[in-house]
């Protein structure tokens, strides 16, 4: 009878390998050219340990291919991709080559890449401290944003207006008045030449002073604007060129598709909304999962106490 | 038996999962915020922030911050008028430990005042912070100058 049953499930399980994921039956790896401007032993670091699933250059091992793990691999390949794909490498231009080198490494340092699902059966992929240090050093090295220099320094310059500012794909609204909220930060980012001011709303200032952070409030709403750096002759640096405004809103319930946050960003002078589909802002949470125990929010925030309540 | 033993494995994982979520505190950054200087007369944090500034040699970082009427000059571009306070906040900068290629306040270095008043006289006053040294060498004289004429963090309205 036992015999029976064990014949039975072998059967089952040999069956079972006919069914298999669609990339697995056109699964020829696509060889991805030597990875340009960056050196060698980091061409050859990122190969060894992201290629699989985030490039076509494939190489699926045979335990990857039996059913059912291989949906679970095809799965794997298919988001990673989405997310970042180094068979797109030539067509990237150079600070976008250098945007996706940070967010590569800084999933590194947050654990989230690679899988431990992936290194426990692909070893020669886990990343040790000598191979994220030279990561480390070509970034520091070759990949720093540079200022360009101050134009004008004297006079004040006034607000451009953009007379009207389009939803978000997502359909979340602009807000305007964010430029009155209180500075709960503010960030250098080397990575991307830009310094960056990080607004909170009245929910916000309130929630850090009474230490409730962790979830955020209901009504939080943060803004965070970008701008290039400049350079003025004494060396110091300052805001230039607005880039853009971000915004993540909390409404645990109308936005629980999407973390509890309602995420959008406006670009440029003219306040474009950013993103191709109402779902761009899977985007943002990719980004942002590395925070996931700390709401999705990446900015530590200033407690700012008012000195007349004691 | 085996009902009850189910059940015992079943509650056991659940224990086990419910005691390894990790823990969510509540992320402040208390070092940056301004709250041990003594003789400020009022929080520079609470009012517009209205500029940025790194000092890459020196690796600090500032913001400026305007009363009200200080806060004008984001909109209008116009001379800062009778009535304007400002405030430039220094920090000693530190690697974000969250995103390699950041960095974010560490401790406050210096905050200083300048206030216009009815005539049109301009008064400048210095408050030292916790990270304050004295090779950070600000000269009292270009201060109120640097502070009147820093580029200010323009954004685009509707």
């Amino acid at each position: 009878m036992k015999l029976k049953i064990i014949l039975c499930i072998l059967g089952l399980v040999v069956l079972a390998q006919l069914i298999r994921p669609k990339e697995l039956s056109s699964a020829k790896a696509v060889p991805v050219n030597m990875l340009a401007g960056v050196t060698k032993e980091v061409a050859k670091l990122l190969e060894t340990s992201c290629f699989d699933c985030h490039s076509a250059q494939t190489n699926w091992q045979w335990f990857d291919k039996l059913t059912p793990a291989n949906f679970l691999v095809a799965s794997h390949i298919r988001d990673g991709r989405k997310a970042l794909d180094f068979s797109q490498w030539d067509f990237l231009a150079a600070p976008q080559r250098n945007a996706l080198l940070y967010s590569a490494l800084n999933a590194i340092l947050s654990k989230e890449m690679p899988l431990s699902s992936y290194t426990a059966l692909h070893p020669a992929a886990k990343l040790n401290e000598k191979d994220i240090d030279l990561l480390k050093n070509y970034l520091l090295n070759n990949a720093v944003g540079k200022p360009s220099p101050v134009e004008t320094t004297a006079n004040g310059k006034a607000q451009a207006f953009v007379k009207e500012v389009k939803k978000s794909p997502n359909g979340v609204g602009y807000i305007a008045n964010y430029r009155s909220w209180k500075a709960i930060s503010t960030t250098e980012r080397f990575d991307n030449g830009t310094i960056r001011i990080i607004f909170g709303n009245p929910v916000a200032v309130n929630a850090i002073h009474e230490g409730k952070t962790n979830p955020w409030p209901d009504g939080t709403i943060f803004a965070k604007t970008a701008w290039k750096q400049q350079q003025a002759k004494d060396g110091s640096v300052y805001a230039g060129q607005f880039v853009q405004v971000e915004f993540m809103i909390k409404n645990v319930k109308r936005y629980a598709d999407t973390k509890g946050w309602g995420w959008a960003r406006w670009k440029g002078e003219n306040l474009l909304p950013y993103g191709k589909t109402v779902k761009f802002d899977s985007e943002c949470i990719s980004c942002h999962r590395p925070e996931r125990n700390n709401d999705y929010v990446f900015t530590t925030p200033l407690d700012i106490k008012d000195f007349n309540k004691k | 038996m085996k009902l009850r033993f189910t059940a015992g494995i079943f509650s056991f994982f659940i224990f086990i999962m419910l005691g390894c979520r990790p823990s969510t505190p509540n992320r402040i950054n208390k070092e940056a915020s301004v709250s041990s200087i003594s003789k400020l007369p009022e929080n520079p944090l609470e009012m517009t922030p209205m500029a940025v500034s790194l000092q890459p040699e020196i690796k600090t970082m500032a913001a400026l911050y305007g009363n009200g009427m200080a806060a004008k000059r984001l909109k209008d571009g116009a001379d800062y008028a009778a009535g304007s306070v400002l405030y430039l906040v220094t920090w000693k900068g530190k690697a974000d430990p969250d995103w390699f290629g950041a960095r974010i306040p560490e401790q406050v270095a210096a905050i200083e005042r300048v206030s216009i008043d009815q005539n049109g006289q301009k008064s400048y006053t210095f408050f030292k912070g916790p990270a304050w040294y004295s090779g950070l060498n600000f000269k009292n004289d270009e201060r109120q100058n640097i502070m009147l004429s820093m580029p200010l963090a323009g954004s685009p309205g509707s």
